[in-house]
């Protein structure tokens, strides 16, 4: 599979979160701005890359037995070193992020490449896998947060799009409207997979 | 398949792991403690201006005092103006028993003992109703109120603060924690009087 095809598969068809439906707890939970989702996305991203890279790098090492604590170990060191780094450099970010950084070791988006592709696959391929995954995961959180964003506080990165006054939908920066509007987001984006698909 | 399966090997790869993880953290945690501990001093400092905002032109030391007061304790910022006269606090107290625990709360207060405006430092409310605390809304009850001329406490419980809608633990934990600050200015303002 070429490289070119493969980024299009992990942004839609396979998109983790919109086609495999992983990692939900993050994705409705950090995605109340365009800001917010961005943020989580690509901390998961730089999580997704290194572990990728480190356990394909170890695949020939670790034993079958122990394999998963093995590869959460590695996620878990890069999770803290994302979330020290996060802390130092973006500190109004870490604020808002701050309580779901954690949360990043048990998002199965990370388990679930380590154990079916880079603990199979050689250096580069993982590399790429855990790049174009992350980005993927990025795309749908930077969509859900601006369709969450937009409706509910009427702004858009932060920029106003409707007068102050303005009365804005605040369901959809509840818990509520995270649902409602990855519902809609599935739909939409399974219809697109669709047509790639379908255009083969 | 056996040989790799043997148990000193599986706990020899595992140690090995979790030594180079350990050794890799402590690294990071060495070069990422002072820009941590910097960004926190810095927001600090940005929120007395905020607090005080309405004082004007201020000057303040760079970190706070500590002060005790029976049963708790609060760190402060005088605060003096052009002519080096005290103009008023910036008070960071623990607001007690929050829905996610306590959190720190600065309220700026003006010399005569008035409330001027408050920042949550930092917080584990819950987001959409606890930390609407942070909005315009709910903050600008407090403004003027000394701790005189008001029943610290929410309306449920017979005082003069409207809870937030569906957050009425946090509105509890944020009233007790601007008494607090009163109490503590008060304590503050009485030993510079003599």
């Amino acid at each position: 599979m070429n490289v070119k095809e493969k980024l299009l598969k992990s942004f839609f068809v396979e998109n983790p979160v919109t086609g495999l439906l992983l990692g939900l707890c993050p994705t409705l939970a950090t995605t109340t701005s365009a800001e917010n989702g961005l943020g989580m996305g690509l901390a998961t991203t730089f999580v997704l890359v290194s572990s990728n890279v480190v356990i394909s790098l170890l695949r020939n090492v670790i034993p079958n037995r122990v394999r998963i604590p093995a590869f959460i170990v590695v996620i878990a060191t890069f999770v803290t070193i994302v979330d020290m780094g996060m802390q130092a450099t973006l500190y109004d970010l870490h604020k808002t992020l701050g309580l779901f950084i954690p949360l990043i070791v048990v998002n199965c988006i990370i388990l679930g490449r380590a154990e079916a592709f880079a603990s199979k696959n050689n250096l580069w391929d993982s590399f790429l896998d855990g790049l174009f995954m992350g980005l993927g995961f990025t795309f749908s959180l930077f969509i859900l947060g601006s369709v969450r964003e937009i409706l509910g506080t009427g702004s858009w990165l932060g920029m106003a799009l409707v007068p102050g006054d303005w009365s804005t939908i605040l369901v959809f920066v509840l818990a509520p409207g995270a649902f409602l509007s990855l519902g809609f987001i599935l739909v939409g984006m399974n219809k697109i997979a669709r047509v790639i698909e379908g255009g083969k | 398949m056996d040989k790799q399966e043997s148990g000193i090997r599986i706990i020899g790869v595992l140690v090995l792991i979790a030594f180079f993880a350990a050794a890799l953290l402590a690294y990071v945690n060495k070069i990422t403690r002072d820009p941590i501990a910097r960004n926190m001093k810095e927001e600090t400092k940005r929120a007395v201006r905020i607090v005080l905002n309405t004082l004007g032109e201020i000057h303040y030391p760079d970190d706070p005092s500590l002060k005790r007061l029976n049963d708790f304790e609060a760190r402060y910022f005088p605060a003096v103006g052009k002519d080096s006269a005290l103009v008023g606090y910036a008070i960071i107290v623990k607001a007690p028993n929050g829905f996610g625990g306590d959190f720190d709360l600065m309220v700026g207060i003006d010399s005569t003992g008035r409330v001027l405006d408050t920042y949550v430092l930092n917080h584990k409310e819950t987001p959409g109703l606890g930390d609407n605390m942070k909005k315009e809304d709910f903050k600008k009850q407090f403004r003027n109120r000394t701790l005189e001329n008001t029943k610290w406490m929410v309306k449920k419980d017979g005082g003069d603060i409207d809870a937030l809608t569906a957050a009425t633990i946090t509105s509890r934990a944020f009233t007790s924690g601007v008494k607090r600050a009163l109490l503590t200015f008060k304590a503050l303002h009485k030993g510079k009087q003599r």
